[in-house]
C-alpha cells in the first residue's frame, strides 16, 4: 500500500491556521477551501458566514528551502443567518462552496454561496491615497474660502495597505432547495448552481434573472427516487457541464441539445457489485463532489468509500478507482447511527493531473499516484508533525496486532475528518481542513 | 433472527433521524432525509418481507390464525354499517380526492379477497374492484386485528394496546389513522409509500414536500403522533433489544415481535 520503505512521504507539514484548543465553536469550523488559478490566493470559508484570504508572501531568495508562507490577506463576512418567514425555516450563513474567478485585472473576484444565495466579491487593494485636496484638509474638514490663496494639484501618496471586500452581486431567490455546487464556466462570463433537484445558469452580471438547465424534481414528489449532490462545467468547453446524483450516477450534459438538459449527453455508471449489497449501499454509492481533471480528458467522482475517475469517452465504467478507506465496509452500521456516513468527502486533482487526493478521517487524507499506483495515508495533526520535516505515512489495521505507524480502525477518531482540500495548481502545496484549523502541507523539494 | 432484530433497530435509527431533522437548523435536508427513508424502506422489506413469507411461522402461526378468526368475527361484531362507513369515509374523503385514482390502483394489498366484495359499497372509491377498497373499509372493522402488528400502541393516544390478536374497541377518532397505517402497510413493501392521507404518508415524503409547501396541519398531525407514540416506544424499544439479546430461543422471537409489531404501523406512518 505505501511505496515508501521507510514509511516517510514526501511532504511536509507548512502551516497549521486556527486556534489550536480543543474548544471549538460552531461558527468557526471550516466549510470550504480553494486556491485560485494563481495559486497566490487561498480562501477558507466556515459554518459562521465568513471568509478568509490568505495570500502566498513573495519567495525569500535566501531560504529556497522553504516555499513562501500563506499569510491572512482579508477577513470579511460573505453571509449572515436569515429567516424564511414563509416556510418558517432559518437560512444557514455556513458558507458551501466557494470559486475563484479567473483574474483579468489588479482586483479578485470569487463567488461564494450559502444554501440559498450567491455573492460575487471583489477583493481589492488600496495602498495610495490622494492627498492635497484644494477645499479640504487632511482630515476631511472643509477650508474656509478666504484661506485659499493658492491652487495645488493632489496627489497620491502611498499608505498603509488595505484590503477591501465589497459585494458586487447577490444573485437571490433563485433556489428552493440547499444549494450544494456552484462552477464558473471558461466563458467567464456565465457559472452554474445547482441545489437538490435543479441546476440554474446565471450570467455573471445579472442577477434578476436566472435560467433552468437541469430540473428532476418529479412531478409527484413521492416518487422521488435521487437528488442531484455535485455539478461542474467542463474546465474548457463552455457548453459542457456534469452532475451527480445520489444513486451514484454522473451525467454529461451538453447546453447546445437543448435548453433544458434533462435528457443527458452520457451517463457514467457503473454497475453495483451484488456481493456488497448492504441497507447502506444506497448511502454509500451517493456521489459527494465531482472534479474535471485540468486537461478536461477525465473526471473524478468521490462516492464514501472510493474515488473513481473516469475517462470522459467511456461511460461503462470508471478507469481507476482507488478504495479510500475501504475497512470502513465492515463498519457502516454504527457510521449510519453517528451521522458519519453522510460526510461529504471533497477531492481534488494535481494541477498536472498526476496525483488526486482526498480526505478521510482520523485527520488522515490520502494520495493516489496514478502511474505508478502508489497511495499513501497522512496525518493532519500539528502535534505530530513539525514544519520541514517529513510525515510518516500510516496504515490503517484491521487484525489485532499493531505495528508502528498503524492504527486499529476502532480506534479512528470520527470526530476528526478532512471534508475539504484544495491543491495548489501549480506547485505542490496542499490546503486542507480539519474541523476548525487550516493546514497547509508542502512537497520536499529535494 | 438477527437480521431481524438488525432491520428493526435500523429503523429505528432512521426513524429518529427524521425526527431529528425537523428540529435541525437550516431546514430540512433532503438528500440526507431521502437517503434515511431508503434505508428505512430496505430495513424494512427486510423485516416485513421475512416476516410475511412464514420465516417466522413457528412463533407466529397462532397469532396470524387468529387475526383471520377475529377478522371474521369481528366483521360479525362489526357488520358494515353506514354509520361507521361515513366515519370511515368522511375523513378519508378529503384527501382521496387529492389522490387521483389511478395511484391507488398501483398499490397492491394482501387482504383476503373474501373481504372485498362487503366492503366495496362503503367506500367513495367503491368503482375500484381493488383490494384497497375493502382493506380501507374492513380496517375500519379490523383496526385492532391485523397483523399482531396491529396498530396498536402507535395509533391510539396513549393508551398502550394489548397486541395479541384480542378485539378492543379503538378510539373512533382514530379509526382513520388506523385504516390508512393498516392499508399502508399492508401494501406491498417497497413501494413508495402511500400518499393517501397526512397521517399513512410517508413522514419522509412529507418532509420532502414540506420543503416546498408547508402544510402545517400535516406536519402539527404528524408531530402529534410521533409525540405520543414515538418517545413510548422508543423507550420501550430501547430496553427490548438489550434484554432480547440475552435470552434465546422461541421466547426471545415472541417477545420481539410483539413489540416490533406496532413499530411497523408506526414506520409505515411515516
Amino acid at each position: 500500500m505505501d511505496g515508501h520503505g521507510d514509511g516517510q512521504s514526501r511532504w511536509c507539514l507548512s502551516q497549521v491556521k486556527g486556534a489550536v484548543d480543543d474548544d471549538v465553536a460552531e461558527a468557526d469550523i471550516i466549510s470550504a477551501v480553494e486556491f485560485n488559478h494563481s495559486g497566490e490566493l487561498l480562501a477558507t470559508g466556515d459554518r459562521g458566514g465568513r471568509i478568509v484570504i490568505f495570500q502566498q508572501e513573495q519567495e525569500n531568495k535566501s531560504l529556497p528551502q522553504c516555499r513562501a508562507e500563506y499569510n491572512v490577506y482579508s477577513t470579511f463576512q460573505s453571509h449572515e443567518p436569515e429567516f424564511d418567514y414563509l416556510k418558517s425555516l432559518e437560512i444557514e450563513e455556513k458558507i458551501n462552496k466557494i470559486r475563484w474567478l479567473p483574474q483579468k485585472n489588479a482586483a479578485h473576484f470569487l463567488l461564494s454561496t450559502n444554501d440559498k444565495t450567491i455573492k460575487l466579491w471583489k477583493i481589492s487593494e488600496r495602498d495610495k491615497r490622494p492627498e492635497g485636496y484644494n477645499l479640504k484638509e487632511e482630515d476631511g474638514r472643509y477650508r474656509h474660502p478666504s484661506s485659499l490663496t493658492t491652487l495645488r494639484v493632489p496627489v497620491f501618496q502611498p499608505m498603509d495597505l488595505m484590503v477591501e471586500a465589497s459585494p458586487r452581486r447577490v444573485y437571490a431567490n433563485a433556489h428552493t432547495y440547499h444549494i450544494n455546487s456552484i462552477s464558473v464556466n471558461s466563458d467567464n462570463e456565465t457559472y452554474l448552481s445547482a441545489d437538490d433537484l435543479r441546476v440554474n445558469l446565471w450570467h455573471l452580471d445579472y442577477t434578476d434573472r436566472s435560467f433552468n438547465i437541469v430540473d428532476i424534481k418529479p412531478a409527484n414528489m413521492e416518487e422521488l427516487t435521487e437528488v442531484i449532490t455535485a455539478s461542474e462545467f467542463h474546465p474548457l468547453q463552455c457548453n459542457t457541464f456534469v452532475y451527480g446524483s445520489s444513486k451514484g450516477s454522473v451525467r454529461l450534459c451538453d447546453m447546445r441539445a437543448s435548453a433544458l438538459c434533462d435528457q443527458h449527453s452520457k451517463l457514467f455508471e457503473e454497475p453495483e457489485d451484488p456481493s456488497t449489497r448492504s441497507f447502506f449501499s444506497e448511502i454509500i454509492s451517493s456521489i459527494s463532489d465531482v472534479k474535471f481533471s485540468h486537461s478536461g480528458r477525465y473526471m473524478m467522482t468521490r462516492d464514501y468509500l472510493t474515488l473513481k475517475i473516469w475517462d470522459l469517452h467511456m461511460e461503462s465504467h470508471p478507469v481507476e478507482t482507488y478504495q479510500v478507506h475501504g475497512y470502513l465496509r465492515s463498519k457502516l452500521c454504527s457510521l449510519y447511527e453517528n451521522d458519519c456516513i453522510f460526510d461529504k468527502f471533497e477531492c481534488c486533482w494535481r494541477g498536472d493531473d498526476s496525483e488526486v487526493m482526498t480526505g478521510s478521517y482520523n485527520n488522515f487524507f490520502r494520495m493516489f499516484e496514478r502511474e505508478g499506483q502508489r497511495d499513501v495515508t497522512l496525518e493532519a495533526s500539528w502535534e505530530n508533525g513539525s514544519p520541514g520535516c517529513p510525515l510518516k505515512s500510516w496504515r490503517v489495521s484491521t487484525g489485532s496486532r499493531r505495528k508502528r505507524n498503524e492504527i486499529g480502525v476502532d480506534c479512528l477518531d470520527f470526530s476528526r475528518k478532512i471534508l475539504y482540500t484544495s491543491w495548489h495548481p501549480q506547485e505542490n502545496i496542499v490546503a486542507l481542513a480539519t474541523v476548525n484549523n487550516l493546514y497547509l502541507f508542502q512537497e520536499k523539494l529535494n | 433472527m438477527e437480521y431481524k432484530v438488525e432491520a428493526h433497530r435500523i429503523m429505528s435509527i432512521s426513524l429518529g433521524k427524521i425526527y431529528n431533522s425537523r428540529v435541525q437548523r437550516g431546514g430540512i435536508k433532503l438528500h440526507k432525509n431521502l437517503l434515511v427513508s431508503l434505508v428505512l424502506r430496505s430495513a424494512r422489506q427486510v423485516y416485513l418481507s421475512d416476516y410475511y413469507s412464514g420465516a417466522c411461522l413457528n412463533a407466529q402461526s397462532e397469532r396470524e390464525g387468529n387475526e383471520w378468526d377475529i377478522t371474521d368475527s369481528e366483521r360479525e361484531k362489526f357488520p358494515p354499517s353506514t354509520t361507521e362507513c361515513d366515519r370511515v369515509e368522511s375523513p378519508e374523503e378529503p384527501q382521496l380526492t387529492e389522490q387521483p385514482e389511478a395511484s391507488e390502483k398501483e398499490r397492491e394489498y394482501r387482504e383476503n379477497d373474501a373481504e372485498k366484495s362487503e366492503r366495496v359499497d362503503c367506500t367513495s372509491t367503491s368503482e375500484q374492484e381493488s383490494n384497497q377498497n375493502s382493506s380501507l373499509d374492513s380496517v375500519s372493522t379490523e383496526t385492532t386485528t391485523e397483523s399482531p402488528s396491529d396498530t396498536t400502541v402507535a395509533e391510539r393516544d396513549s393508551t398502550p394496546v394489548v397486541v395479541n390478536g384480542e378485539s378492543h374497541q379503538p378510539p373512533k377518532t382514530h379509526v382513520c389513522s388506523s385504516n390508512r397505517k393498516r392499508s399502508a402497510e399492508e401494501s406491498e413493501s417497497g413501494d413508495a409509500p402511500q400518499k393517501r392521507t397526512k397521517v399513512a404518508s410517508s413522514n419522509t415524503k412529507e418532509d420532502e414536500e414540506e420543503a416546498e409547501e408547508m402544510d402545517t396541519g400535516n406536519v402539527s398531525n404528524l408531530i402529534t403522533i410521533f409525540g405520543s407514540s414515538f418517545s413510548g416506544l422508543l423507550s420501550k424499544d430501547g430496553t427490548k433489544p438489550e434484554a432480547e439479546a440475552e435470552e434465546s430461543g422461541q421466547i426471545c422471537c415472541d417477545q420481539m415481535l410483539k413489540n416490533l409489531n406496532p413499530w411497523s404501523t408506526a414506520i409505515v406512518a411515516f
